[in-house]
């Protein structure tokens, strides 16, 4: 199966797409005493109680899938192979079970340590490489 | 054959991610917002962190609600799986017979789940109940409202009742789809009855019957109407399952940043089970 060359446009798309939204989303921020404040409401009374952490958050989702996107854009079929569990899974399996792990270690974090979770994000990604490469 | 790769078939899609962002991702969106806010009404919020969260592991209650969950869904597949291929595989396969088991068998389906709940409820009790005054009648001290035994037998008689039929009609549909010539080659080789099960008709009901278990599975471990309707959760919180717990939380006490912590957690660990139980069973059935 022959990958297609325009994949690095699609990539750029998505990555100029990103910081534009990262930047409006740091513009939206809510000013208190001359200093942004990062945990403030976005819009005071609005729908759905956005802030920026959890705005964030969601940016970073999307753009996850959006560059799963190009990747499959880039190299489509999914490449399948079988890991170290011993069953097939495709980028996506492996992207939903990283996903997937890193909220459990999160929550364990949490439940056995306490809060201060850069750690357990650190954890995560060191998690989510090992799933991508021998899941 | 080569496969044709076209990306631009992913546009047929859109239609269904607009709908399931707006049923699905909206909605959990919103529940992820308020779970690190907390809030006193009149739309205003104040961020809390990861405070829902914390108290939330720390909880008995939740891990009890949990608990009684996973037992509770344990039971039911445990019941509801074996009973429905007895049933399915005991079905007539043509004559007059198959329509009426059919729709027989879909009339509890049929039925609204708070319905179910007040036939149950009423049914069961000793006073003016069928069930409930007959065993008394017996000399078997039965009370759902009082003795959390009672009232957990009540609620696991009562889903069994609502819901083996699902699970007998996919079974049902996976068997009426074997070809006779395999029946046929099973009576040449003078098969029994055990190894006509075994190897031909389990296997080919394996596919509906991973959906049947997931969606049992995926049903009892949210379950909410049915047992509210009988026991309230109750005696005490002996029948308090995580989804019971969880509107006492949001609408009860109207604490909303720790009830959407918890349906964060509970929508964690259902997609978890859900993944282990899909995984196992499909990779199984490729291995075959």
């Amino acid at each position: 199966m022959a990958g297609t060359h325009r994949w690095q446009t699609a990539l750029a798309v998505v990555v100029v797409v990103f910081m534009i939204a990262a930047g409006l989303l740091v513009s939206a921020v809510p000013l208190k005493d001359g200093a942004r404040d990062w945990f403030a409401p976005l819009a005071a009374g609005g729908w759905m109680a956005w802030t920026f952490p959890t705005a964030a958050f969601f940016l970073t989702i999307l753009a996850l899938l959006s560059l799963m996107a190009v990747w499959e854009y880039a190299s489509p079929g999914g490449h399948p192979r079988v890991g170290i569990l011993r069953f097939e899974t495709t980028r996506g399996d492996r992207l939903f079970v990283s996903l997937l792990g890193s909220a459990f270690i999160h929550l364990a974090w949490l439940g056995l340590v306490g809060p201060g979770l850069w750690w357990a994000l650190a954890l995560s990604v060191v998690y989510a490489i090992a799933v991508f490469r021998y899941v | 054959m080569d496969k044709t790769w076209n990306n631009k078939a992913w546009f047929l899609v859109l239609p269904v991610l607009v709908l399931v962002a707006f049923s699905a991702v909206i909605p959990l969106m919103t529940v992820v917002n308020y779970s690190v806010q907390d809030t006193f009404g009149n739309n205003q919020f104040f961020w809390a962190g990861t405070e829902w969260f914390e108290e939330l592991l720390a909880s008995d209650r939740f891990w009890q609600a949990m608990g009684r969950n996973l037992i509770f869904s344990f039971i039911i597949l445990a019941i509801e799986v074996p009973l429905g291929i007895f049933i399915a595989l005991n079905m007539p396969k043509k004559g007059w017979g198959v329509p009426v088991c059919l729709v027989l068998m879909a009339l509890p389906l049929l039925i609204p789940w708070n319905v179910v709940g007040t036939i149950w409820q009423v049914f069961g009790r000793n006073d003016i109940g069928l069930l409930g005054y007959t065993v008394n009648a017996l000399g078997i001290d039965y009370n759902y409202v009082k003795d959390p035994f009672d009232a957990w037998v009540t609620v696991i008689v009562m889903d069994v009742w609502h819901w083996t039929s699902l699970v007998v009609l996919l079974c049902y549909a996976g068997l009426v789809s074997i070809p006779d010539a395999f029946y046929q080659a099973a009576k040449i080789d003078g098969a029994s009855r055990w190894s006509v099960f075994r190897y031909i008709q389990l296997p080919k009901m394996q596919r509906v019957l991973l959906i049947a278990v997931l969606l049992r599975f995926m049903d009892s471990f949210m379950i909410y109407t049915e047992p509210f309707v009988v026991t309230g959760g109750g005696p005490g919180n002996s029948t308090t399952f995580l989804s019971i717990d969880l509107v006492k939380m949001a609408l009860g006490q109207f604490d909303l940043g720790p009830a959407a912590a918890m349906s964060l957690v509970y929508f964690l660990i259902i997609l978890l089970l859900s993944w282990v139980f899909y995984t196992v069973m499909t990779n199984y059935d490729a291995e075959r």
